[in-house]
């Protein structure tokens, strides 16, 4: 992964709206409906999120926990790898065993997509709010408001987020990890929402609509909340669903560095992070859990950029 | 022009200032005390005071701060008498746990990151700009639409990942490249080409994808730019078309991204490193983070932040003579 | 005797739809013939059918010849060859229709140097006696500056010296005047007047501004919808039109001495 804040946010931002919003969301729906890569990554992605709500029963329907060992599934002749072909794949595992303990791969999985999308998610709540907030004050009422704020995103993106991350994360006492990483996810994360939003509100404020509605006396708060926000609203989605893959893969960057979600709590990171000193025996142990965070991160990528496309096609014209 | 520069400048340094302020207040409040981590095995509740002493850890935050940043310009003394440990200027502290001035630590992994960093820069730029441009050129045929589904599946995959993938099959199965190593550019250019060709493919993967992706995106706004209709009009070869109309504005953006790409490469580079084995500047702030090695995270966050503002500085500084419209004039 | 650009039964067709139908009307040299119509009518569309500019997916079918020779189903290289130098085109907006990135000197002269080739030195001197007959002051000064640096009207004129640096034959301008304040644009259009006397050159002129047409055409089509419902000299068409249209068209012009 690239960079912190995600492959698909670098490309032109979505422009904002030239008016009063017009209702589009039936005409998307049926725009994404008709994309194929749109279709496939959402299909993959309801599937993963189905596992990650559904952990606890799949955990009773298999009768194994994240945490269960299971000394039948390994081999300890073979120094702890997992019995049979393919990392230990079986009918009571279905994505086989994590060798040495023999978990199951499939609630580790599941548990761990769970720890990764509450991460992600909230992370991208967190960031949009104070992007949108932020952007929108220094936008709408420049002078100090404008420099103050400005500068305060300077200073933020101008540290080095990942190894600040790092240092921070493992300065850190053990606590609410995914809390934690939350917090600093969205602290330096903000910063890229914030710029865009505030120049697109400083662009909007000028724009005829919004004098019309100022000269006509409408009131700062009617102003925002009507005729800015309103227009603004393709772009928070873009980049709001872009945001996600990126935080999904700083979470699993930093898990695995051993710095993010850390055990007990099961992350895909984490598992991969395990499965180095194991690959040239149990490739599997490797395959299940990378495959998992690359296709993750894909679908969303691709969904996200599906949407900003067919977002984009309503505007023009 | 010189006024500008004098003022971005002076902003530099008040960033610099308080990033290092915000790093050393995270610090100073959430570590565990530092004294217990230079103190190692053999601790007694004497030798804690003594470092303690020695380091300064009883004052008051903001002389700790003052003595820090003065260090750095002027170098700083630690300790008294027999244990007196000088550290000359650029101090960016000393790490007791190895003995070393961290300037030091640093300058001695310096090359092997900024091997690794270059080396994927040159690759990154060179793949993402053409693949970008011809995509770009020839938007809408079958090579567009593969390069646009082959990028977006690089620009997915963690690096860690790809690393491992990339280790396996080449290394391992094929054994087409050696494990990377340490390895000096003499006396054999050949291996030390080969031992750092996967971790510049690792860590330019993303970024090549993301290039391709911006800079099509780019190619095709500006083809469709009036000016490019004046130059048809004109009569002008294609070619020169291409060459001389369409890529400088499609182009220029790109080089303001790559700025801030290029001061963010330590991030991805510790992850490479940290992969590969390879004993670069990502190496040392891993270890030391993992020994609560305080004196060399603050300098490594600290040099890299200075890159950063300094990287962007020169970007913007580059991008108003490439811009005309943007180029301060004297009028 | 033939025509400087003869067209004949020119249709146009994007995309299944007919945006041009059966258009035929010629220009001789030194003549202005004037296209007139609303947006949409098809005007620029023809105009971009004769240099072969059409867009991706857009089909002509008819006759344009020019100077005898015909030009639809000409490869692109050999109109590349006409245009710029034979038959030159300027269009609305100026400010977007030169690149901001060089400077204007160099826009002018590479048309030269695409065309007759030779030393730099001689285009230098070719653009800065062009940018001085269009009427822009110290043009060794200005023919360094860039787009961004010149008034609407400057940067038409100097679209204006860029169309004609090779001495073309036929000039067709698109809405050259309609992005300009009336003022500048009187300017404008005394300038092509003036330069097409001395040069003989004949100017075909697309606009939706009636009035403007009627100042600078000596005969006039008009379109709507992509068909030519008249074609004339301009005293007929403003006097005596044939065709209701023309004659909606010139009512709606205000006049400053009806009161309603």
């Amino acid at each position: 992964m690239a960079t912190t804040t995600g492959p698909g946010l670098r490309e032109a931002p979505v422009k904002p709206g030239a008016g009063p919003a017009t209702g589009t969301r039936r005409r998307v729906l049926r725009a994404l409906r008709r994309d194929r890569g749109a279709m496939l990554s959402a299909t993959f992605l309801l599937l993963v999120i189905g596992m990650a709500i559904a952990a606890p029963l799949i955990t009773t329907l298999t009768g194994s926990g994240p945490d269960t060992l299971d000394p039948n599934a390994i081999n300890p002749n073979l120094g702890g790898a997992p019995l049979g072909g393919l990392g230990g794949i079986s009918l009571a595992h279905p994505f086989g065993v994590e060798p040495d303990t023999g978990r199951d791969l499939l609630a580790r999985i599941a548990y761990g997509a769970r720890v990764s999308f509450l991460i992600a998610l909230s992370a991208t709540v967190l960031t949009t709010t104070l992007g949108v907030v932020f952007g929108m004050l220094a936008g709408f009422f420049h002078g100090w408001v404008d420099q103050v704020i400005s500068r305060l995103m300077d200073f933020l993106w101008a540290f080095p987020s990942l190894i600040f991350m790092i240092a921070i994360l493992s300065a850190l006492p053990q606590g609410n990890r995914p809390l934690l990483l939350v917090i600093v996810l969205s602290l330096f994360g903000w910063p890229y929402l914030g710029r865009v939003i505030r120049g697109q509100t400083l662009g909007l404020t000028e724009r005829e609509f919004v004098q019309a509605a100022r000269v006509s006396g409408a009131k700062t708060r009617d102003l925002i909340f009507r005729e800015i926000l309103p227009n603004l609203r393709n772009t928070v989605i873009v980049i709001a669903t872009l945001s996600v893959p990126g935080y999904v893969g700083t979470e699993a960057a930093l898990s695995f560095l051993g710095v993010g979600v850390v055990p007990p709590t099961p992350s895909w990171g984490q598992m991969i992070s395990g499965s180095l000193e194991w690959y040239q025996v149990d490739p599997m142990y490797f395959v299940v859990p990378g495959g998992f965070l690359f296709l993750t991160v894909l679908s969303l990528t691709v969904f996200g950029d599906r949407l900003r496309r067919a977002l984009d096609a309503g505007e023009v014209g | 022009m010189p006024r500008y520069i004098a003022g971005r400048l002076l902003g530099l340094v008040c960033i610099l200032l308080a990033i290092c302020f915000f790093t050393f207040a995270i610090f100073f409040w959430l570590s565990p005390d530092p004294a217990l981590a230079v103190c190692g095995k053999t601790c007694t509740p004497l030798r804690i005071s003594e470092i303690r002493q020695a380091l300064g850890l009883g004052q008051p935050f903001v002389t700790q701060f003052w003595d820090y940043v003065r260090g750095i310009f002027a170098g700083r003394d630690y300790g008294s008498g027999a244990d007196l440990v000088h550290c000359s200027a650029p101090c960016l502290g000393y790490s007791f746990q190895s003995s070393q001035n961290v300037w030091q630590m640093i300058t001695q992994r310096l090359p092997v990151t900024v091997t690794v960093a270059a080396g994927a820069a040159v690759l990154w730029l060179l793949i993402g700009i053409i693949a970008g441009v011809i995509s770009g050129v020839r938007e809408g045929t079958w090579w567009d639409r593969a390069a646009m589904f082959v990028t977006l599946g690089g620009a997915s995959i963690p690096s860690y990942v790809l690393a491992l993938v990339l280790q396996f099959v080449l290394v391992v199965k094929l054994q087409w490249l050696p494990f990377p190593g340490n390895v000096g550019f003499l006396p054999d250019p050949g291996l030390w080409f080969e031992s750092y060709l996967m971790p510049w493919i690792v860590l330019a993967l993303g970024y090549a994808c993301l290039y391709a992706r911006l800079t099509r995106s780019n190619v095709i706004d500006t083809m469709s730019e009036n000016f490019m209709r004046t130059a048809r009009a004109k009569g002008l070869p294609p070619g020169l078309i291409l060459r001389r109309h369409a890529l400088r504005p499609a182009l220029t953006p790109v080089v303001t991204i790559f700025g801030m790409d290029f001061a963010g490469l330590l991030g991805g580079a510790l992850i490479v490193e940290t992969v590969f084995g390879l004993n670069g500047l990502g190496q040392l702030t891993e270890q030391a983070i993992a020994s609560n090695d305080q004196p060399v995270i603050m300098g490594v966050t600290l040099l890299a932040a200075a890159f950063t503002v300094i990287g962007n500085l020169v970007v913007d500084i580059l991008y108003t003579y490439l811009d005309p419209r943007v180029r301060i004039t004297a009028s | 005797m033939s025509g400087l650009l003869e067209v004949d039964n020119l249709k146009v067709t994007i995309g299944g739809q007919d945006v041009v139908r059966d258009s035929s009307f010629a220009v001789d040299a030194g003549d202005t013939l004037g296209i007139v119509g609303e947006s949409g009518s098809g005007k620029s569309m023809t105009a971009l059918a004769v240099m072969g500019l059409l867009p991706r997916g857009a089909r002509a079918s008819g006759s344009v010849r020019f100077d005898g020779q015909e030009l639809l189903g000409r490869t692109d290289r050999q109109l590349r060859a006409l245009r710029g130098d034979a038959v030159s085109m300027i269009f609305q907006d100026p400010l977007s229709s030169l690149n901001p990135y060089y400077t204007v000197g160099l826009q002018i002269e590479e048309t030269y140097l695409a065309h007759r080739g030779g030393k730099r030195a001689v285009a230098r001197r070719l653009a800065v006696d062009a940018l001085a007959e269009v009427g822009i002051p110290e043009p060794q000064e200005r023919r360094r500056h860039f787009p961004h640096q010149f008034s609407g009207g400057q940067r038409q004129r100097i679209m204006i010296a860029m169309a004609l640096i090779c001495g073309p034959k036929l000039l067709i301008a698109d809405e050259p005047t309609t992005a300009l304040d009336v003022t500048v644009q009187a300017q404008v259009l005394k300038l092509l007047a003036r330069l097409q006397a001395e040069t003989g050159t004949g100017l075909l002129f697309i606009s939706h501004d009636l009035a403007v047409i009627s100042q600078i055409a000596h005969r006039v089509v008009v379109m709507r919808d992509g068909e030519q419902v008249e074609y004339a000299t301009t005293e007929e068409a403003f006097c005596a039109p044939k065709h209701p249209y023309t004659r909606a068209l010139l009512e709606a012009i205000p006049r400053i001495d009806e009161v309603s």
